[in-house]
């Protein structure tokens, strides 16, 4: 679907509010889909294992889309999509882009559900608080993890010159331009100078001003583009989708399905997470991240969410070629073993779903740089084991990893964790010994779980 | 009696249905019953957007319930308001609070909520929407003789607008005319206290607490 019918669209579809869209469109329907649908969110199937359930999803998703279609916050229009331009969308999809360049070309492909390939690891900082005085060694640090496919969301730079950056402000622009220089700079000390970097310097508009094929992020490089949930984009993400694909850049498409939001519960949710995923391809979008997120406990894995993540997946791999991956926010923080016993969860549910993989991150940081690459490592790790299990022992390892940290998911009380720098030794790169022993600690538990890690 | 408790379920309903022309009409045949307006809204509406807050605290119902709930109240709220003007009076409300998510942020759930959850606790909100700048809010404030101003804010980079507002309001001699509170996921009472904010909410729940709390200092 050509991109100029969606900016038309943007400009003369039917001119209603907010409100209007989100409640009487978006919340009537998707309560109406959800139960001529038929879906049931049951705490003891958190991996879903019924496929025509997820049959169902999928053509609740696509009939929610055809009804509501996308709203433009800033034009106040729906764009909306006929049966026709959707199905022909997704019957020609090529289910593989590759990015990168030289040695570092990496193809990221669609997966099935149980696949045995290897999904995709987008691993980095994921857009937590960095400080410019951090900001190339952490990433460099993420770089020398060889099962890091690609470098994820190189961080957030919300301060510069000792002064708070407002977004869209001059300041953002120098931000941006930074945020595409440290980041190429990352790669390049780790010896993979044209590792893909896929990049969201979240500065507003500004963040386009990190290009540079030379020194910054590249037209090879993904980049990323937010729909507003649910099912809404406004001037700024168009603006960005339509330079992104000017320069011929992979689109990183990302939305936050909120579970308890404008969907309804897990079931609704996840009907509108599949009308998202469609939206996101017919922009234009190569891969699609999910975030499941939940209005409460704003973390993604209490049992809403992981159950989401692997029904929404598993409707995707079954129906479409379309390629998706899943973002990981946790309660607990990078330091604690509930950090890693959170993000395997999610991420069993999901890769054995058909996803590939991003993250992981803490839902609330509490400083500068709190994440870590070894925790990265561990997440590939539990990735590629997970494409030697079926669905039922996923759902059994899931399950009692959930059991272990679901008292827990508070963020007022949950592990507060340590930064990168003090994990991590600055001048080696390497892990603190106790650091590493965290590692080990959360692979002996997996292992002792049954999950095949190498 | 009976009519009068009759017409307490009919109000009570039109939260339940999300309905707010039933609102309305029942607000209607409360004030032909010579039912006051207050008791109306305290026996009638009152205990079903409650029960409603609290089933949303247990995600048994979500947030287009909450927001629908709340908007039939408004309507209902809206028919004795009227009433009373023409009478002369006004309907007594706990405060006026103006409400609005910062400029530069567009994360307008939060809000939402602490908005709906105010107003089915008494409170009358006017809600600006998303993306508001400083000198908005003090103009709304002004416009609705406010008593509240509360500001949303999701990012860490547009927090600081929270601190151009108390700024802004002390610039122009209005900080002790209004109570400030801000809230948003990266707010915290700390911040609060360092930009001068009267008050910092975690949750809607907390917010009506900590505003009951000032609001009644202040009234007194
Ligand atoms: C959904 C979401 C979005 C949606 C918003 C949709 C919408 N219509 O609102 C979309 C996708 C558009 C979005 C965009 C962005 N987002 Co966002 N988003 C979120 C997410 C996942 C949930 C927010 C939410 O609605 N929570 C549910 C509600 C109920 O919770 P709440 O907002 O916290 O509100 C409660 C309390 O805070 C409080 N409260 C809220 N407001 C007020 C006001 C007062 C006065 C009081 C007393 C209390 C109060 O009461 C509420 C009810 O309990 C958060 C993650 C998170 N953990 O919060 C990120 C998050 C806020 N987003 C983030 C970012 C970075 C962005 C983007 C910059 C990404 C980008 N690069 O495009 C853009 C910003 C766009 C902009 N200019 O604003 C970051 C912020 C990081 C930071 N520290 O600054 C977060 C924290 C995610 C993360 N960890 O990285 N986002």
């Amino acid at each position: 679907m050509d991109l100029s019918l969606i900016l038309k669209r943007s400009e003369l579809g039917a001119l209603t509010t907010g409100d209007e869209f989100l409640l009487k469109s978006v919340s009537m329907n998707t309560m109406r889909l959800a139960r001529e649908a038929k879906l049931k969110f049951d705490p003891q199937i958190l991996v879903n294992q019924d496929d025509e359930a997820a049959d169902r999803l999928f053509q609740a998703g696509r009939q929610l889309l055809l009804e509501t279609g996308l709203y433009c916050t800033s034009s106040r229009r729906v764009i909306r999509f006929s049966e026709r331009e959707l199905d022909e969308r997704l019957k020609c999809l090529p289910g593989q882009v590759t990015v990168g360049q030289g040695k570092e070309l990496h193809t990221v492909r669609h997966r099935g559900v149980e696949d045995s390939a290897f999904p995709t690891i987008f691993g980095g900082p994921f857009n937590c608080d960095t400080d410019e005085a951090t900001f190339v060694k952490f990433n460099e640090a993420y770089a020398r993890e060889p099962l890091i496919d690609i470098l994820f969301f190189p961080g957030y730079l919300k301060e510069l010159d000792g002064i708070l950056i407002r977004p869209g402000s001059g300041l953002s622009t120098r931000a941006a331009i930074l945020y595409g220089r440290y980041a190429r700079e990352a790669v390049m000390r780790a010896g993979r100078p044209d590792m893909p970097i896929a990049g969201h310097a979240v500065m507003a508009l500004n963040e386009i001003a990190c290009s540079s094929e030379e020194w910054g992020l590249r037209s090879t490089d993904p980049r990323a583009m937010v729909l507003i949930s649910e099912l809404q984009v406004d001037d700024v993400t168009l603006t960005r989708l339509v330079y992104y694909k000017s320069i011929g850049a992979p689109i990183y498409m990302s939305f936050t399905p909120l579970i308890g939001g404008y969907g309804g519960g897990p079931e609704g949710t996840a009907i509108t997470a599949v009308a998202s995923v469609i939206a996101s391809t017919l922009l234009g979008g190569d891969f699609v991240h999910i975030g499941p997120q939940h209005i409460k406990l704003r973390v993604q894995t209490n049992q809403h969410s992981l159950w989401l993540s692997s029904i929404v997946n598993q409707a995707i791999a079954r129906n479409s070629q379309m390629i998706i991956t899943t973002s990981h926010t946790t309660a607990g923080r990078p330091g604690s073993l509930q950090f890693a016993l959170e993000f395997s969860a999610l991420a069993i549910a999901s890769v054995i779903s058909g996803s590939n993989q991003s993250g992981p991150r803490p839902a609330e940081p509490l400083g500068n740089n709190q994440n870590s690459p070894l925790m990265c490592r561990l997440f590939a790790e539990v990735g590629r084991a997970t494409t030697r299990i079926d669905r039922a022992k996923a759902n059994e390892i899931v399950l009692a990893l959930y059991q272990e940290y679901k008292d827990h998911l508070d963020l007022a009380t949950s592990p507060r964790g340590k930064t990168f720098n003090e994990l991590y030794d600055l001048n080696t790169l390497e892990p603190s010994e106790e650091h590493y022993a965290t590692y080990q600690e959360a692979r002996a538990k997996l292992l002792a779980l049954g999950l095949p890690l190498d | 009696m009976s009519n009068e408790s009759e017409i307490f379920q009919k109000l009570a309903q039109s939260i339940w249905d999300f309905d707010p022309d039933a609102a309305a009409a029942a607000a209607k045949e409360a004030l032909a019953a010579g039912i006051a307006p207050a008791r109306a809204v305290e026996e009638g509406f009152s205990p079903a957007i409650r029960e409603l807050g609290d089933k949303f605290d247990r995600m048994e119902v979500f947030l287009p319930e909450l927001v629908m709930a709340a908007g039939a109240m408004k309507a209902g709220v809206n028919v004795f308001e009227e009433a009373m003007k023409k009478a002369g009076g006004s309907l007594a409300n706990k405060g006026v609070v103006v409400l609005g998510t910062v400029e530069g942020d567009i994360h307008d759930i939060g809000k939402t909520i602490v908005g709906a959850m105010l107003s089915s606790a008494g409170y009358k909100v006017v809600d600006l929407g998303v993306e508001i700048s400083v000198p908005r809010f003090l103009e709304a404030a002004d416009e609705a003789k406010a008593d509240i101003i509360a500001a949303s804010a999701l990012l860490s980079t547009t927090m600081l607008r929270q601190k151009d507002l108390v700024e802004f309001l002390t610039s122009r001699g209005k900080k002790e005319k209004y109570i400030v509170i801000v809230g948003g996921a990266p707010v915290t009472q700390e911040w609060a206290d360092k930009i001068g904010a009267d008050a910092y909410a975690r949750d809607a729940q907390q917010a009506i607490k900590v505003l009951d709390g000032l609001m009644a200092t202040r009234r007194a």
